[in-house]
């Protein structure tokens, strides 16, 4: 058996052999990295899409995934082996016919997008206000689930941990563990209105990703969302507006009180999603406290106009 | 064997009393209708194999409540072969026989001796007659001594929550680790251990004194093998009056008997199997224990056809007139504190569709099944809300759950229709009111001054929403004046929830609150004029 040791000169020979080779595959590799985070660029570059659909036998998946396309497709934004959370509205056990939570026909083609484009894993997760298997259950994202495959994570307390969020209001606070450790968050909203807030969009969500005493947030409102969305920083954002509720926000209860819009946003700038969504309530974007406060702080944009823009028609 | 698989039977039902785990629901359905979520298993079935409970709510609630030919089947196989229900299906008396016999506490002698008859086995008799007379009356007790009641409440309320804390204690010291494996385990574990043992942490008022009650009765074993059936148990007590007529019978042959008392030493109901003393045919548990045990075949069940009957169950005549004057007394105590006639207690909110108070405490077993499915764990057992009539009774407890409004488990669990079957449809368009909220202003954030808030008007489920928010000046702690929105309840509207006193921020006591009054139940616990 061979078991002289090494010689000092030999063990530093191989070290930078070592060394080297990772610092060559590190240089090499770089220029790849770099276009693959979505939001390196600077503001103008940033996207905003709007579909509509206005056939009357539109399907909600095609209007979907013709949005996504418009913005350069998905695999602009999800990369090969990628954990994606995606983090719908489900928090009121409610059917989707009510507009209380997001259509789990957008959260599906969501779902399904990111799987083609090569995730690892797809989560749906949300800290839902009722019962989460209730919501899970009613607001169809358990079938969706189902039917692609994508993992249901429930806000359990044992993944709620505290983190420092640095904002101007919030310090420390519970926080839904799986959406930090994504590689990917998708924010998938459906607009709604609010009576404190004035409206809930997409910013807004991120009050379903944290644990804690959420109801004392409320008692300021708009800091603690734009802490949140700084905090939370998603991929994307993509407001379902194909039906809203008008009235009796955020959970609703009657179909009177929805409008079926057939519209969807899709944008990189979560304020500039947020600032249009506000528009189909007939409200200016700095109106709503969180955009006016979300702009002031470089968070995005609610000069949407100033985005590259995209409308798509089915 | 068929003692193991009914206990297995039964916890499997006591576990799948919970909201469904499929939550694949086919969305398509619910894109235009409300759709009521059933359970998967018959939860209610050894409820409905048992006659105690059918009797006493038949003669209390006057009503023959659906899925009890169960109940009919067992008197039937009792007419035929004795208690064999005791030695072969009840769930609790497998449980005592464990405890018994498996690691007895008295060996030989003492055991022959603990396992003579004994006079306070008569107490059983006791209980059995007051049961069935209070109900008459009007007061349903049984089930806080029914076994399957018992069993269900003391597994569902104490033991397992008790485990699941514990359980849940560890994964949560788990997931706070900063080893990722850990916290890995922690959230995988939940996920196993949760749909047995609830989600999150469970809590139910006066458990501890469930569980105590409990781990008392199975210790009892020690003194006296399977003391709960041969002295407690009003079921067994009920099932003996028809097992006199038991067409199995046991056979004694005196000539053969060397008195060895080995029948005796394994005899689990003091049923005097010794040849030469008369056999108790009403304290037999049918377990066959003394017929395995005899070497000299002196014992043998046999089946006699001829038209006679075995011994007469030993009551005693102070059982009897005990159990007559406790049983008369007891409903009429119970409504001394004029809880059913006068006043009800402010804080007894019922589960949505539990019948008006007098009719259901006719029906109600307190057997847990309701508290137990709850899914946000708002129903607990009540401790002096109900008064002495109503102890055990369930009731919502707004700080610890609220009602889903969409939510119908309860409902569909209950085994004698105290909360009667109701759909989705029927709970928002009737409405079923279980109460009304009221605001506390003093404590309230926007009215004292002390900030913004509208948590209330926001989980308010209703369409329009009960809670209304109208903007109005508010002086400030310091002085000034400013604006804010203020809450307002409209109690034409509101069915008492108590989402928005569980969600409220004010902690301690809620800022908003819900009380029984405006209960759709009641005729005269009302508020407002037409509701």
């Amino acid at each position: 058996m061979n078991c002289h040791p090494i010689t000092r000169r030999e063990s530093i020979k191989k070290l930078l052999k070592i060394s080297g080779g990772f610092a060559l595959t590190g240089v090499m590799t770089w220029p790849f990295q770099k276009p693959l985070s979505a939001r390196a660029g600077s503001i103008n570059q940033n996207f905003i899409i709007e579909g509509i659909g206005q056939s009357n036998e539109y399907s909600v998946k095609t209007l979907t995934r013709k949005v996504f396309e418009a913005a350069g497709g998905i695999r602009q934004f999800i990369s090969k082996q990628d954990v994606v959370v995606i983090k719908p509205n489900l928090s009121w056990a409610r059917p989707p016919y009510l507009a209380a939570t997001t259509n789990p026909e957008v959260l599906e083609a969501v779902v399904e997008l990111c799987q083609e484009a090569g995730a690892k894993k797809v989560r749906i997760a949300d800290h839902t206000i009722h019962d989460a298997r209730r919501c899970f259950a009613i607001t169809g994202a358990g079938m969706v689930a189902k039917r692609t495959g994508a993992d249901l994570v429930f806000p359990r307390s044992s993944l709620m941990r505290n983190m420092k969020l640095q904002g101007h209001r919030l310090d420390v606070w519970p926080v839904f563990v799986p959406l930090v450790e994504a590689d990917k968050v998708i924010n998938l909203q459906v607009a709604k209105v609010h009576a404190l807030s004035g409206l809930t969009l997409g910013m807004k969500n991120w009050i379903g990703a944290v644990g804690g005493r959420r109801s004392a947030l409320h008692q300021d409102i708009h800091l603690t969302i734009v802490d949140l969305a700084q905090f939370f920083n998603p991929t994307l954002t993509l407001i379902d507006a194909t039906r809203i509720m008008i009235a009796n926000g955020p959970s609703g209860g009657s179909s009177s009180d929805v409008t079926v819009l057939n519209r969807l946003i899709l944008s990189d700038d979560p304020v500039a999603a947020d600032a249009k969504a506000a528009g189909f309530f007939d409200f200016r974007p700095q109106d709503i406290g969180f955009i006016r406060l979300g702009h002031r702080w470089g968070i995005g944009t609610y000069e949407f106009q100033k985005l590259r823009q995209h409308k798509v028609i089915i | 064997m068929s003692q193991a698989f009914f206990l297995i039977l039964f916890v499997f039902l006591l576990v799948e009393s919970r909201l469904p785990q499929d939550i694949y629901l086919d969305y398509s359905i619910t894109l235009t209708a409300e759709q009521d979520i059933d359970l998967d298993y018959p939860v209610k079935l050894f409820f409905q194999l048992n006659p105690l409970i059918w009797i006493t709510s038949l003669i209390s609630g006057h009503q023959w409540i659906k899925g009890f030919g169960w109940a009919l089947g067992i008197i039937a196989l009792t007419f035929f072969s004795g208690k064999v229900f005791c030695g072969f299906i009840c769930p609790f008396g497998t449980i005592h026989h464990m405890v018994s016999y498996i690691r007895p506490a008295l060996k030989k002698q003492s055991m022959i001796y603990a396992n003579q008859k004994h006079p306070s086995q008569r107490f059983k008799y006791f209980l059995l007659i007051l049961f069935l007379v209070a109900a008459m009356l009007g007061l349903n007790l049984t089930g806080l001594l029914d076994p399957i009641a018992f069993l269900f409440r003391s597994l569902a309320l104490a033991v397992f929550p008790g485990l699941g804390t514990g359980i849940k204690e560890l994964f949560d010291l788990a997931a706070q680790s900063d080893i990722k494996t850990l916290n890995y385990i922690s959230y995988g574990g939940e996920v196993l251990v949760s749909p047995v043992f609830g989600y999150g942490y469970k809590a139910f008022k006066s458990a501890w004194f469930i569980g105590i009650l409990f781990l008392v009765i199975l210790f009892l074993n020690r003194i006296r093998p399977r003391f709960w059936c041969r002295t407690l148990c009003p079921l067994g007590a009920l099932l003996g009056v028809f097992a006199r007529f038991s067409i199995l019978r046991l056979e004694k042959h005196t000539e053969k008997c060397t008195e060895c008392k080995l029948c005796l030493e394994s005899c689990q109901g003091a049923a005097s199997p010794v040849p030469g003393q008369e056999w108790e045919a009403t304290e037999c548990m049918f377990c066959f224990n003394c017929f395995n045990a005899c070497p000299e075949n002196a014992i043998a069940f046999k089946l006699g056809w001829l038209p006679s009957v075995s011994k007469r169950p030993d009551m005693g005549r102070r059982a009897v007139l005990g159990g007559l004057v406790a049983g008369i007394s007891f409903p009429f105590l119970g409504r001394l504190d004029g809880r059913v006639h006068k006043v009800s207690d402010a804080c007894l909110v019922r589960p949505p569709g539990s019948l008006p108070e007098k009719d259901f405490l006719k029906l109600c077993q307190r057997c847990g099944l309701c508290m137990k499915v709850c899914p946000t764990n708002a129903i607990n057992p009540a401790l002096t809300e109900a008064g002495m009539a109503g102890f055990w009774t369930p009731n919502l407890i707004m700080t610890q759950g609220y009602c889903e409004y969409t939510c119908t488990l309860c409902g569909s669990v209950c085994p004698t229709g105290a909360i009667y079957e109701f759909s989705v449809k029927e709970k928002i368009e009737s409405p079923i009111k279980i109460g009304s909220a009221y605001i506390d202003r003093g404590r309230c954030l926007p009215w004292s001054g002390n900030g913004p808030c509208i948590v209330c008007e926001e989980h308010c489920p209703t369409s329009p929403k009960a809670i209304r928010l109208s903007e109005g000046p508010v002086p400030l702690p310091e002085g000034k004046e400013a604006s804010a929105k203020l809450p307002y309840m409209d109690l034409k509207i509101c069915v008492g929830c108590g989402i928005c006193e569980y969600k409220c921020p004010v902690r301690g006591r809620p800022a908003i609150r819900v009380m029984a009054a405006g209960e759709s139940r009641s005729l005269k616990n009302q508020i407002l004029l037409k509701a």
